[in-house]
């Protein structure tokens, strides 16, 4: 059977703000595009995130007005849960991109998330949104804010009990289901596929992942927010509140050792913000940031290191060589302390959290045939006038698929991509001017009213 | 278990702006926290709106406490927080005139994902509620026998 | 007051149109199970139906169905349904497909009222009886508002498909040519008599090493090529009008001065010579300019700027010419303005570190200038003078401290990070190293920020190639006096260096470039007419940094680049091509679509007391404009739908309870409150 075919105007790949954005600002003119997610629910590393810098807005309060916009913007096309395995030119210069849907085992049209089958299923996994602190069961919503609000089911931990399937109201649970086949065409393409946090073993001096209160800053996310496991800050062996504790800063980023010279650009941030909203949680925990530039650069970025400060955060320039941990499996920090005469010292902690970097995920050549630069990011030859631009003309770049960036400089990017990509499709479009949904002079499209 | 009046149970009234305190309480239902039934909640843009009188018209409609739950200086609307607070402010001594214990209305910002405060505010306004009973009492009694401390 | 179109017509869409007997139809959902499973659905529907104008009270597995939806159409076709109740999960999950489903039965959308009985009723309680009770509360109420609800239009204006663009730097021309690759029109003003602002006075930019004014100028070739962007040099803006979409400007333009086929000829007869802005000061230039060799347009212009009288005589040819300054002014109509006014480099105070005192002190865009009027050769020879030590100092005019630093005249110190020097100044390091092997640089910096993709690569490559680094601490900035010993060398930065212990050092230079910071460039004029906000930064204020990070809090005005905050042209551009993005947004449909949630005004009961006004936190959202009422001259509130942000504050405000909130009337929550505290129809409810 020929897979479905969806024709629109923009692919945009990833659901994360990046993409969910672009996705706007593209539909927001008129034109036709298709969202594809690879996870089963849009909303990115942002949906995970607490609360927010500089503004310390809640997260979440951000980001679901947005995955909502996208779900009911009735010229964006959502396709979750979904892989891109292939993207050619077609004869007449649009881009097909092959696209499996893989199952869900749950039929979305008529699953209302009740969670009645969450609550059957006997099967209790690791959750990641959680980074594994929490719990999910074999069939679930990906999380309580997700889009689309709909359960499926992790088939490789189920064990086939049929419970879900007895207990759901609508009968939607299907163990038949089969991946689906998709082709979408599209005239541009816009490349959101973010990026991936510093994996938690990737440097042997930090503990390589092995020691229990040594924690990368995306748990701490969690811990912090208030739909976190816990819901309160706790050190993952033993359950205590931390009293002590310290961010090592660059972990992943500026580290030729780990083949990452670049700097991540948002971890001195997010550091001095959990750092203040630790400060609020446990008004008596001491706070130490170990260093080596703090790059507090954006607007009003400053301003919130400044204030850190005044709020009692401690900030050292110090170079962390190892990390250990005693019998109470308290981190010990081994630290060059530069402001002190470059004296090595060590430091008891009761919890020390790595202020982990970005790096590339995945490899795009391969499927996008786009070039990547030395960082591995999708390379951008005219990065400085059209710095959304890639090598292959019609595919665009945003946010942090180009190389780290923080959610202000994503959103920001994401609309440039979306000005690229528009400008692309008025220009190579079906009629020679503006894709399938063209607006011409003096036409006045009627808007639905939804 | 038939039919039967509702009228011993004491009523509160929620109002919850559309960006803070409603989407808020969703997030409540969201999480399957349990909270009291006499609970009503009702959308608005932003409380800015209601005039002082329509907050003692709820209480002489049998209103016995009014929850205002704004979204605080996240307010999407220029001086809507402060503009809110100013009115609540001036409803109090309308209150004191009648009697009517100033503790049954409360302005509190919550968030989307503000589900505990959520819960904290109606658990405290039911303890309120059953101390000080229903509002009607204290109307009808008027303002020499009652005299809020608060 | 312009007119507002529309707004007229919006404003007598008020209550109750036509007297058509309202008949409801109320709908509640089981949620397969989610709401049925703890209320009594069946007992609501027939509470329901009991009440006055409730004339189908249904059930169904699941209202948003196509199934559910079918009834709610066929009820509407059917039975005459003409207000819709729907009670199932929360609205913002489904209150838009309701208002699809009545609008497509040929209702209009607003004659929907959905109610969350499953977040906020069968999920948060477990009481059977009691969250029945409930249900039919809270649906009672939604019934009460449906009698209420009168049909609402979304508020269209017509929206010009032409932007202004104010600036003509890097984000201003971005902003233009991707706006104009849209298909819209656009207005392109720059208050100097020529394009590219201060890109045009750099040369090897960073991350590529791309000659800046090639880049520049292919991005002006595209603008200059652009059928659909008109250019107006030497203008401001001077005046502005109307709201989002139709925005009438005046633009006020400098004349050229000089007609193009002689302006080269009276550029060399020119003798009037004043400081040369494109080298901040350093040199002098003729009145009679072009900005630098290969400037766009090409053609030479009258600096007026510099003659106040606006007069200029010269001799051509042995021919006395006298020129003149005659402005003009120029109308346009667009439904956009884009704010890319850039930024200007941070002035140091006379004697801040020597600035302005002592010869050897320059600013970075000075240096830049400096260096590319220096002799080629293995020696860096600065005003002829050869130069073997050169300091750099990070942070001029940006992180400054309170009671460190002295404040700017607004009392305010730069207490933000400028973003952009420390990647500028390891480039420029980094240049200087290669062309002049045997130079000795000095870096002293408080943080490196070389936080951009490419970035780092400077501050490795600086630190491997014998960039001496110093570090000071922020409360203790360093010092630059005249040397004691002038032989070593003329000057020296005095500073507690935190790499080496904290120890005092003394470093001897030659030339100290100050790594100067980004201020806005002031535009007061512009704040004041177009009523956007700056912040204490002085930068103008975005609406949010992540919501809406490129729109000011006034409709259709949008910012582009410098003008928001310190970015690099790369952020710049980005940033103007998200603006452009916004305004292909607003304006590529011909029409902007507002939400009907504005206040309106009932003119029988106005008074004319302006309380509203005084109250209304939006420019022009609410006005009192005389008009005859009964042969009578009143003053009345009038509002105007474009400028309204609907947050309710005038109806609290009036006196006379003349004004309301369409869509969300006072009466509408009166009603829905005496719908909760009135008894509940009799229904027998099991157990």
């Amino acid at each position: 059977m020929a897979p479905r075919t969806i024709k629109v105007d923009a692919l945009v790949v990833g659901g994360g703000i990046a993409g969910m954005q672009s996705a706007l600002d593209l539909a927001d003119q008129g034109y036709q595009v298709a969202l594809v997610e690879k996870q089963p629910s849009i909303g990115g590393k942002m949906i995970e995130l607490s609360k927010v810098f500089p503004t310390l807005d809640c997260c979440s309060c951000i980001t679901t007005p947005k995955m909502s916009a996208v779900a009911h913007n009735s010229n964006i096309q959502l396709f979750t849960y979904c892989d891109i395995q292939s993207v050619d030119k077609q004869g007449d210069g649009r881009f097909v991109a092959q696209v499996i849907q893989k199952p869900r085992y749950v039929d979305i049209e008529t699953c209302t998330a009740c969670r009645q089958c969450e609550y059957a299923c006997p099967i209790d996994l690791p959750h990641p949104f959680d980074q594994n602190l929490g719990v999910h069961r074999a069939i679930y919503v990906p999380f309580s804010t997700a889009v689309p609000q709909k359960a499926l089911i992790d088939i490789d931990n189920c064990i086939l009990c049929g419970k879900c399937e007895r207990v759901c109201p609508v009968g939607c649970v299907d163990f038949t289901q089969q991946p689906e086949e998709l082709a979408i065409e599209a005239t541009a393409i816009v490349l959101a596929t973010g990026f991936e946090i510093t994996p938690t073993d990737a440097k042997a001096e930090y503990g390589g992942g092995k020691l229990l209160n040594v924690v990368n800053a995306l748990t701490v996310e969690r811990l912090l927010a208030p739909t976190g496991p816990y819901g309160h800050v706790l050190r993952p062996s033993d359950g205590k509140e931390p009293d002590s504790i310290a961010y090592i800063q660059c972990a992943g980023s500026r580290d030729k050792s780990l083949g990452v010279e670049y700097c991540s650009r948002i971890c001195c941030m997010y550091a001095i913000k959990q750092s203040m909203l630790i400060s609020g949680a446990l008004p008596l925990a001491d706070i130490a940031i170990y260093y080596m530039d703090i790059r507090t650069f954006g607007k009003g970025y400053d301003q919130f290191y400044q204030t850190a400060k005044a709020m009692g955060v401690q900030f050292i320039k110090g170079k962390v060589a190892k990390i250990t941990e005693d019998e109470n499996q308290n981190p010990i920090v081994r630290v060059e302390l530069i402001d002190e005469g470059s004296q090595v010292v060590e430091r008891q902690h009761d919890m020390v959290v790595l202020s982990v970097g970005m790096v590339s995920k995945y490899d795009p050549r391969t499927i996008y045939d786009v070039n990547v630069a030395g960082d591995g990011f999708v390379d951008t030859p005219l990065t400085n006038v059209s710095p959304c631009v890639t090598s292959r003309p019609g595919v665009f770049v945003s946010g942090s698929a180009a190389g780290p960036m923080d959610i202000v400089d994503s959103i920001v990017m994401a609309g440039a991509a979306a000005a690229e990509a528009a400008a692309y499709i008025q220009a190579t479009g079906p009629n020679g001017h503006g894709g399938g949904r063209s607006i011409a002079a003096g036409e006045e499209k009627e808007l639905a009213h939804a | 278990m038939g039919q039967e009046s509702n009228a011993g149970e004491p009523k509160v009234l929620i109002l919850a702006t559309l960006s803070g305190g409603y989407a808020g309480a969703d997030s409540v239902g969201q999480a399957h926290a349990e909270y009291a039934t006499n609970t009503y909640i009702l959308p608005v843009v932003c409380p800015a709106m209601f005039p002082e009188e329509f907050y003692i018209e709820s209480f002489e409609r049998g209103i016995d406490a009014i929850l205002v739950m704004f979204s605080g200086t996240d307010c999407p609307y220029k001086g809507g927080a402060e503009r809110t607070a100013q009115i609540i402010n001036k409803v109090y001594p309308m209150m004191k005139e009648r009697g009517i214990d100033t503790r049954r209305l409360r302005l509190v910002a919550i968030c989307t994902v503000c589900t505990k405060p959520f819960l904290k505010e109606v658990t405290q306004v039911n303890e309120l509620l059953d101390e000080i009973g229903h509002v009607a009492a204290e109307i009808a009694a008027g303002p020499s026998v009652q005299a809020p401390a608060s | 007051m312009p007119e507002k179109h529309d707004s007229k017509a919006a404003a007598k869409a008020k209550s109750s149109p036509k007297e058509e007997e309202v008949r409801i139809g109320a709908y509640t959902c089981y949620c397969g199970g989610n709401i049925s499973d703890v209320v009594y659905c069946e007992k609501v529907a027939e509470a329901l139906a009991k009440l006055p104008n409730v004339v189908v009270s249904r059930t169904d597995m699941s209202m948003c169905s196509d199934a559910g939806q079918a009834k709610i159409e066929e009820d509407i076709r059917e039975h005459g349904v003409n207000r819709v109740v729907v009670g199932a999960c929360a609205p913002s999950l489904h209150e838009q497909t309701f208002r699809g489903t009545v609008q497509r039965a040929g209702l209009n959308p607003f004659f929907y009222h959905h109610v969350g009985l499953r977040e906020q009723d069968s999920w948060v309680h477990h009481d059977r009886v009691a969250a029945t009770k409930k249900a039919i509360r809270l649906m009672s109420a939604g019934i009460a508002k449906a009698r209420l609800l009168e049909p609402l239009e979304h508020i269209r204006l017509s929206a010009e498909k032409h932007a202004l663009v104010i600036g003509g730097g890097i984000a201003g021309l971005r902003a233009a040519r991707d706006i104009s690759r849209r298909g819209l029109k656009v207005t392109l003003i720059e208050r100097s008599p020529f394009l590219g602002g201060h890109m045009a006075q750099l040369e090897s930019i960073f991350p590529t090493e791309e000659d800046a004014r090639t880049v520049l100028h292919g991005l002006i070739e595209e603008v200059a090529a652009d059928p659909n962007i008109t250019l107006y040099t030497s203008s401001e803006l001077t005046g502005v009008r109307g709201y989002v979409g139709d925005y009438q400007v005046q633009i006020t333009q400098q004349s050229r001065g000089v007609d193009e086929d002689v302006a080269e000829e009276a550029m060399a007869a020119c003798t009037l010579e004043v400081p040369d802005d494109y080298n901040y000061g350093l040199t002098q230039r003729k009145v009679i300019y072009k900005a630098y060799p290969g400037c766009y347009p090409p053609t030479p212009a009258v600096d007026w700027k510099n003659i106040p009288d606006g007069k200029l005589e010269l001799k051509m040819n042995g021919k006395k010419i006298k020129l003149e300054n005659k402005p003009k002014t120029i109308d346009v109509k667009v439904g956009a303005i884009v704010i890319a006014t850039g930024f200007t480099p941070y002035e140091p105070r006379k004697g801040e570190y020597g600035y302005g005192e002592l010869p050897e002190v320059v600013t970075m865009p000075q240096f830049i200038r400096l260096l590319a009027m220096a002799p080629k050769g293995e020696e860096l020879v600065i005003n002829e003078k050869p130069v073997r030590n050169i300091g750099f100092i990070h942070c001029v005019g940006s992180r400054q401290i309170d009671d460190v630093h002295e404040p700017q005249p607004d009392g305010e110190v730069n207490n933000y990070c400028s973003r952009v020097c420390c990647t500028a100044t390891l480039h420029l390091a980094n240049d200087l190293r290669h062309r002049f092997p045997d130079l000795n640089i000095f870096d002293v910096y408080e943080d490196i920020r070389t936080y951009g993709r490419g970035h780092e690569d400077y501050y490795i490559e600086a630190s491997e190639n014998r960039v001496v680094f110093l570090r000071f601490h922020g409360e203790e900035p360093p010092e630059v006096v005249a040397s004691p010993d002038d032989d070593v060398s003329p000057v020296q930065i005095k500073l507690k260096d935190y790499l080496t212990w904290g120890e005092e050092v003394e470093v001897p230079a030659d030339l100290i470039v100050l790594a100067v910071g980004i201020m806005p460039n002031p535009v007061d004029d512009l704040i004041n007419l177009l009523k956007v906000s700056p912040g204490t930064d002085r930068f103008l204020l975005e609406v949010h940094p992540k919501l809406r990070p490129v729109e000011t809090a006034v409709p259709g005005i949008v910012l582009a680049g410098t003008a928001q905050g310190p970015m690099t042209i790369q952020e710049s551009c980005a940033a103007a091509s998200a603006a452009a993005a916004k305004v292909s947004v607003l304006l590529s449909q011909g029409l902007v679509e507002l939400e009907p949630y504005v206040a309106r005004v009932d003119l029988d009961l106005c008074k004319g007391s302006g309380e509203c006004v005084e109250v209304c936190a939006y420019e022009d959202a609410i006005t009192l404009e005389s008009m005859t009422i009964g042969g009578k001259e009143v003053k009345r509130a009038v509002v105007s739908p474009a400028n309204c942000a609907g947050c309710g504050a005038c109806v609290s405000a009036c006196p006379n309870r003349a004004i309301d909130l369409q869509g969300w009337t006072l009466g509408q929550y009166q009603s829905m409150i005496e719908a909760i505290v009135a008894e509940i129809p009799a229904v027998e409810i099991e157990s």
